[in-house]
């Protein structure tokens, strides 16, 4: 295998990608992969059990809901969601978390107190608190979530990497490139960000998972896109109503998140085993 | 207590106040973009526009952002959180009857958080390098991947409704009695009651929400244990109680785990903090009468004042178990102390 891809041999890494993969699949073709229409409701046919029970028909794989809804079309189309939020809030949150601790952790001083101490401030709301008083600030909607989880998220990276940034920065290679009259801009991203990449990319994966977690959450409480449209939070919340009559109802949509969730954290777990220079060979493995 | 102690807790008291007024300012800002107008909700829905502008005026309105937060704020400090616009009744006593049912199911999951973290802590350690512990490393990330929400939705589908071993509503079942409110803690009361029955059926109902919380938060806990365990065990003092035959057992326990603690106390201070806000999720999940619920029902109720007190008051629980934690850490580390 070509060099630059060694961390393709991890197994998590694998493990991980194929999942991921496979998340990709089913949201970016869902109108094709899913048997049903995912807001359809069928009041004849609530309830029916998924085809491995009695009484389960394959019109509906994996059974309805109390709506008479498509549970599989439902999990299918919830992909989207989750995707979305994923790429999305991990995204911001990355950017606005790294860029701050890039600052705090190059020039110190002052602006890294500054930095800090809001970052203290910002730890002291339990983050399920804090989305849900975002939510109810902004309101419900796809891109009010994407930004709560942003604007909640941004510390995770920004704590972590402030001090690996602090730690590059006083190396000799970043002082020789100063004194050869590289500019700071020019020094952080030429210089610091390529060793600290690996843990901001590990950290990342990691963030996917929690994003698509707090989507769920925000669904389930009804914070988040609305009933209309199929989220697995949101289906969580509606089988509840169901759970002597129609467990399954409430199974699946919890599988979806696992899986997904595992996929993100095993992929985050394989990459900072491979990608971290300073574990040793043994540790990698 | 000892004088470094006490320093440090009363410097960290003075840190709190700068620090709730301005988790406090944000928590204001945040809430002050609803779309919702505070007056209208407050008034039936048959109310005139002058009606509407009277009470923007009594509640502050119409002031500048700022004024309107030193009027909420200064009202705090003389105790006065305001009145729910949707129970009518001060908003105090709201948290202070829903508070002591959350503090006590957060404490029971630390507790459960704990065991279950060092437990599997240092069996991730003592598997070190065998094919178990791959096995094992794996199981964490899968448990890392399982939310307290999911645990408890989990936990509800097979120990209360499959297996039907333990009820999964509420904080009492249908038939007991209920003690005379005093501490409000349940499990004090009953107990002052002399109501032994009572006791033993709030503990039945606590189970559940406690060990899915208490699961959700162990994971890192496990991971930080074993790998300062790993460090440990490469000092000298570790080899040196070897060569002078101390068995591997007491080892682990009296040399390494006591100085392995450290790292894993700090870490579990930031889980706890998480472990409080997910209190919230697993009370929903429940029904368990805490001040989760009381939360999510001001939210669909768009009751300011309540969103805005309850928001505060988990800040000011977490603030709370970091500075216990803190206090912990400086009692358990003897270098520390002598600085």
């Amino acid at each position: 295998m070509e060099k630059r891809f060694f961390w393709l041999r991890s197994g998590r890494v694998i493990t991980g990608l194929s999942i991921i993969a496979l998340l990709v699949i089913c949201a970016l073709f869902a109108p094709w992969l899913a048997p049903n229409d995912p807001t359809e409701q069928d009041i004849l046919n609530t309830l029916v059990p998924p085809v491995w029970q009695t009484g389960g028909d394959w019109t509906f794989p994996l059974g309805t809901d109390g709506l008479g809804r498509c549970v599989l079309s439902r999990i299918i189309y919830g992909s989207r969601i989750a995707l979305t939020v994923a790429v999305f809030g991990a995204l911001g949150a990355m950017i606005l978390g790294s860029v701050l601790a890039h600052i705090a952790g190059y020039f110190g001083g002052w602006v890294d107190w500054v930095i800090g101490r809001v970052v203290e401030i910002w730890l002291s709301f339990p983050p399920v608190i804090l989305s849900l008083i975002l939510m109810v600030g902004l309101g419900a909607g796809l891109q009010n979530v994407i930004l709560a989880i942003i604007v909640v998220d941004w510390t995770r990276f920004c704590r972590v990497l402030r001090s690996d940034v602090m730690v590059v920065a006083r190396r000799d290679y970043v002082a020789a490139a100063r004194l050869l009259g590289f500019s700071h801009w020019r020094t952080v991203t030429r210089e610091i960000l390529p060793a600290t990449l690996p843990l901001l990319i590990t950290l990342m994966s990691l963030e996917m998972g929690v994003a698509v977690v707090v989507e769920a959450i925000l669904s389930f409480v009804g914070m988040s896109v609305g009933a209309e449209v199929p989220a697995w939070g949101q289906m969580i919340a509606d089988a509840r109503a169901d759970i002597y009559q129609a467990p399954w109802t409430l199974i699946l949509p919890i599988l979806a998140i696992f899986v997904t969730v595992f996929g993100f954290n095993i992929l985050g777990d394989g990459l900072r085993r491979t990608l971290d220079t300073r574990l040793t060979q043994t540790e990698r493995a | 207590m000892s004088g470094p102690v006490m320093k440090l807790l009363l410097r960290r008291l003075l840190t709190l106040i700068p620090t709730l007024i301005l988790v406090s300012l944000l928590l204001f800002c945040i809430l002050r973009m609803l779309p919702v107008d505070p007056a209208a909700m407050s008034l039936p829905p048959n109310a005139t526009n002058a009606e509407i502008e009277a009470m923007r005026i009594e509640m502050g309105l119409d002031k500048p952002l700022i004024q309107q937060y030193g009027i909420w704020f200064g009202n705090i400090i003389h105790g006065d959180f305001g009145a729910s616009i949707h129970y009518r009744t001060a908003v105090s006593k709201l948290v202070l009857d829903t508070l002591p049912a959350t503090i006590e199911l957060a404490l029971a999951a630390m507790v459960f958080a704990t065991l279950f973290g060092v437990l599997g802590g240092l069996w991730l350690f003592y598997t070190r390098g065998g094919v178990v512990e791959s096995v094992l490393d794996l199981g964490t990330v899968a448990l890392l991947s399982i939310p307290e929400f999911l645990w408890g939705l989990f936990f509800m589908l097979l120990f209360g409704v499959s297996l039907d071993l333990l009820p999964f509503i509420g904080r009492l079942g249908a038939g007991v009695d209920r003690p005379e409110t005093i501490t409000g803690f349940l499990l004090i009361d009953s107990l002052l009651a002399g109501s032994p029955l009572t006791f033993l059926d709030a503990i039945r109902h606590m189970i559940l929400p406690s060990v899915a919380l208490g699961l959700s938060a162990a994971p890192p806990i496990m991971r930080i244990l074993r790998s300062t365990l790993m460090d440990v065990y490469q000092e000298d003092y570790i080899h040196q109680a070897r060569q002078r035959g101390i068995s591997e057992g007491r080892i682990l326990i009296f040399h390494a785990l006591k100085n392995a603690f450290l790292p894993t106390l700090s870490l579990m201070g930031v889980q706890f903090g998480f472990l409080f806000g997910g209190t919230l999720l697993v009370e929903i999940i429940y029904s368990y009468p805490g001040m989760g619920n009381l939360m999510v029902d001001a939210i669909r109720n768009a009751d300011l004042p309540i969103i805005q007190t309850v928001g505060l008051t988990y800040c000011v629980m977490v603030l709370l178990i970091s500075m216990v934690v803190d206090v912990l850490y400086l009692v358990l580390n003897p270098k520390l102390r002598e600085a």
